[in-house]
């Protein structure tokens, strides 16, 4: 057999395995998107019936009702907020999960992380409702240390959303922040301590920036998830919040505006897109930086 | 440039003892290999130089101060790791320029700095370049620069050059050890390659089981091995236990002995005789090394006597330079012979019969 015919067989093969999946992809991913584009360019009469007749009408309505560009807005400060925290916070508990010197212990942290993945995200964010709310765990407590009088409205606003995202989200950062601390070279760490830098400054000089990856595919993941939630907001933050996902799904289930829902949900997949875009581009230069 | 000064270091590792009891000093501007096999303790012991373990006892100083409780940042140590440990995501420049940011030297001194060390190593024209842009032997000439740049008091390399390929290796030892002499630092080399220790090294320290088994120079320690473990590490050798007998008309300065492990074929054991030695006067029977290349092999038989026998071949490779022939004295017992190449001009074959010889001085008693 030569050659060539040889190559032929191999990718016949590699596309027979691969056929299922694109299927399912095709199906169930890029046929309802391409739906959702068309419907998104229809137009609407008063009683909400999707006419088929196209338009822009509805991008021009979420790009110039001053409502819908605060919601956008509002949505991506509460995604980049949620991440910007949870890369914080998900460091730390990564160093902690690479860095133990026990392997039991190394074990148990990542039970202790990974197990909330395996509750559903409705029961994970009631719990937050049981904690914040009026006569909840946290109100309960200050007002027996007589810290405050009245209960705190802790619940139904952005501060609960983001609270209770971190939450649900932190692990998505931690892992690929242990993943790309735990593929740093030890060594790294003993030349830059050899050459008379101190352990913060090895920090921050080789840990930190070998982590970059890490912190970016984190990062991708929890804006991704927290810009287009709408469970969480809707149980701790309630249906008023201005927020994408929220009006998406109000547009949808209850006023009945498709095409309207549509534009909005791509409106969003834009933003989110541009922001992974980016962030994407970032963690290519610094790769090719370091690996050509 | 300062003095290494180990005083009686142990290191455990659970119930497992990577090092015991280990003494030895390097002294200033010297070339020092630390060489055993693997598993023996080198990387521990030179990372409790550096300070990234501590030992379970014992004290290290250098120059003459302990440092025993001084972590790696302020130990003042250039190190070369085996796999390079350039920081992948700085130029040559910035790798070599870490250490003297640390130090916050001024910035035209550190550009001064960074090109000397850069060209001392012949990479001047590399300095913008990433790490992952140069070759294996580049990337260890810019850790070594790295090392070095900081005028170190001492400089200390963990196999340097065990990921080179064997030309390249052997450029990078003669490099290593010119620019080694040309700084004048204390240098400790940590290698299993016998031959790098022994071509590169003022002084040898030969480690086995976490302990020091000798300290010496390349010729101390392949001439004259202090056991057992020395001989058979460093080199190939025949070793050889043999009785004292008490013979008659044997020449001044020559004692007998004779080897029950090699016999003749009449069964008789073999006659040795070897150059006396304070490390044999009284002992009765005695471990001796024979090296290979210390034999001579020739067609004929030369005359009777001790330190010769008539061998089968049983076995010859051909190594270029070299060739090493196995073979059996006719009542029993192998010898291993190095001969160089330009010795035969027609290979001697399997089942050739050939007459071994060697001097009185060849046979090195160990105790
Ligand atoms: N962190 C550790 N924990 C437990 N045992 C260790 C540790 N480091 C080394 N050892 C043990 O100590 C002994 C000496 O190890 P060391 O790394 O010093 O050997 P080495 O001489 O450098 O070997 P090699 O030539 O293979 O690098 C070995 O038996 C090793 O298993
Ligand atoms: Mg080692």
């Amino acid at each position: 057999m030569t050659k060539t015919k040889k190559k032929y067989r191999r990718n016949m093969f590699s596309w027979i395995l691969l056929t299922p999946s694109l299927l399912f992809m095709g199906i169930f991913l890029i046929l309802p998107f391409l739906l959702l584009l068309i419907l998104s360019f229809h137009d609407v009469d008063k009683y909400m019936n999707t006419l088929s007749t196209f338009s822009l009408s509805q991008y021009i309505e979420v790009f110039t009702s001053p409502f819908y560009l605060g919601t956008i807005r509002s949505t991506l400060w509460v995604a980049l907020l949620t991440t910007v925290i949870c890369i914080v916070l998900a460091y730390p508990a990564a160093y902690l999960l690479v860095r133990s010197p026990n392997q039991g212990t190394r074990t148990m942290f990542y039970i202790l992380l990974v197990s909330p993945l395996l509750t559903s995200v409705v029961i994970r964010t009631f719990a937050w409702i049981v904690i914040l709310a009026q006569n909840g765990l946290v109100n309960e407590v200050l007002m027996k240390l007589h810290l405050i009088n009245q209960p705190l409205t802790l619940l139904w606003n952005m501060n609960a959303v983001i609270i209770a995202y971190v939450q649900v989200m932190l692990p998505f950062a931690v892992l690929p922040i242990a993943t790309s601390l735990g593929e740093i070279a030890p060594n790294l760490r003993q030349a830059s301590m050899i050459l008379g830098a101190g352990r913060l400054r090895t920090f921050v000089k080789v840990t930190l920036p070998l982590t970059i990856p890490g912190m970016i595919s984190g990062a991708v993941i929890v804006f991704s998830l927290a810009a287009g939630s709408y469970i969480t907001p809707l149980l701790v933050g309630g249906r008023l919040q201005p927020f994408l996902p929220l009006s998406i799904y109000q547009q949808v289930m209850q006023v009945s505006n498709l095409p309207l829902g549509a534009a909005m949900s791509l409106t969003l997949l834009l933003f989110v897109g541009i922001v992974v875009g980016v962030l994407g581009w970032i963690l290519k230069r610094w790769e090719g930086r370091m690996n050509g | 440039m300062s003095n290494i000064t180990i005083q009686q270091v142990s290191r455990e590792f659970g119930a497992n003892t990577a090092l015991k009891q280990v003494n030895l000093e390097v002294r200033e501007g010297e070339f020092f290999s630390l060489l055993g096999p693997s598993g023996c303790g080198k990387t521990t012991l030179l990372n409790i130089i550096a300070g990234f373990l501590e030992p379970t006892t014992g004290e290290v100083l250098i120059g003459g101060r302990e440092v025993t409780d001084l972590p790696p940042y302020r130990r003042d140590i250039g190190m070369v790791f085996q796999n390079y440990a350039l920081f992948p995501h700085l130029s040559v420049f910035e790798n070599v320029a870490y250490g003297l940011k640390v130090r916050k030297m001024p910035r035209a001194d550190i550009r001064k700095r960074v090109e000397e060390s850069l060209a001392s190593v012949r990479l001047e024209s590399f300095a913008a370049r990433m790490p992952h842009q140069l070759s294996g032997g580049q990337q260890q000439r810019v850790a070594i620069a790295r090392a070095l740049a900081i005028k170190p008091k001492v400089l200390l390399l963990d196999e340097p050059l065990s990921n080179l390929d064997a030309k390249l290796r052997k450029e990078m030892q003669s490099e290593l050890r010119s620019l080694q002499q040309s700084v004048g630092i204390t240098t400790v080399l940590v290698t299993h390659d016998q031959e790098e220790a022994l071509s590169l090294s003022d002084r040898i320290g030969i480690l086995g089981n976490g302990e020091l088994q000798q300290l010496g120079s390349p010729l101390d320690v392949y001439r004259r091995p202090a056991n057992r473990f020395v001989a058979e590490f460093i080199g190939q050798v025949n070793l050889i236990e043999a009785k004292a007998v008490s013979a008659s008309g044997s020449p001044a300065g020559v004692l007998t002995y004779q080897t029950a492990q090699y016999r003749l074929a009449s069964g008789q054991p073999l006659s040795l005789s070897a150059a006396s030695d304070p490390a044999l006067t009284g002992k009765e029977s005695v471990l001796f090394m024979l090296r290979p290349e210390r034999i001579q092999l020739s067609p004929e038989h030369a005359s009777e006597g001790t330190n010769q026998t008539e061998i089968q071949i049983t076995d010859v490779s051909y190594a270029g330079n070299f060739l090493r022939i196995a073979g059996t004295l006719p009542g029993g017992g192998e010898l291993v012979i190095q001969a160089p190449d330009p010795s035969f001009t027609v290979l001697p074959e399997p089942g050739q019969t050939l007459y071994a010889r060697w001097a009185p001085e060849d046979l090195v008693p160990l105790v």
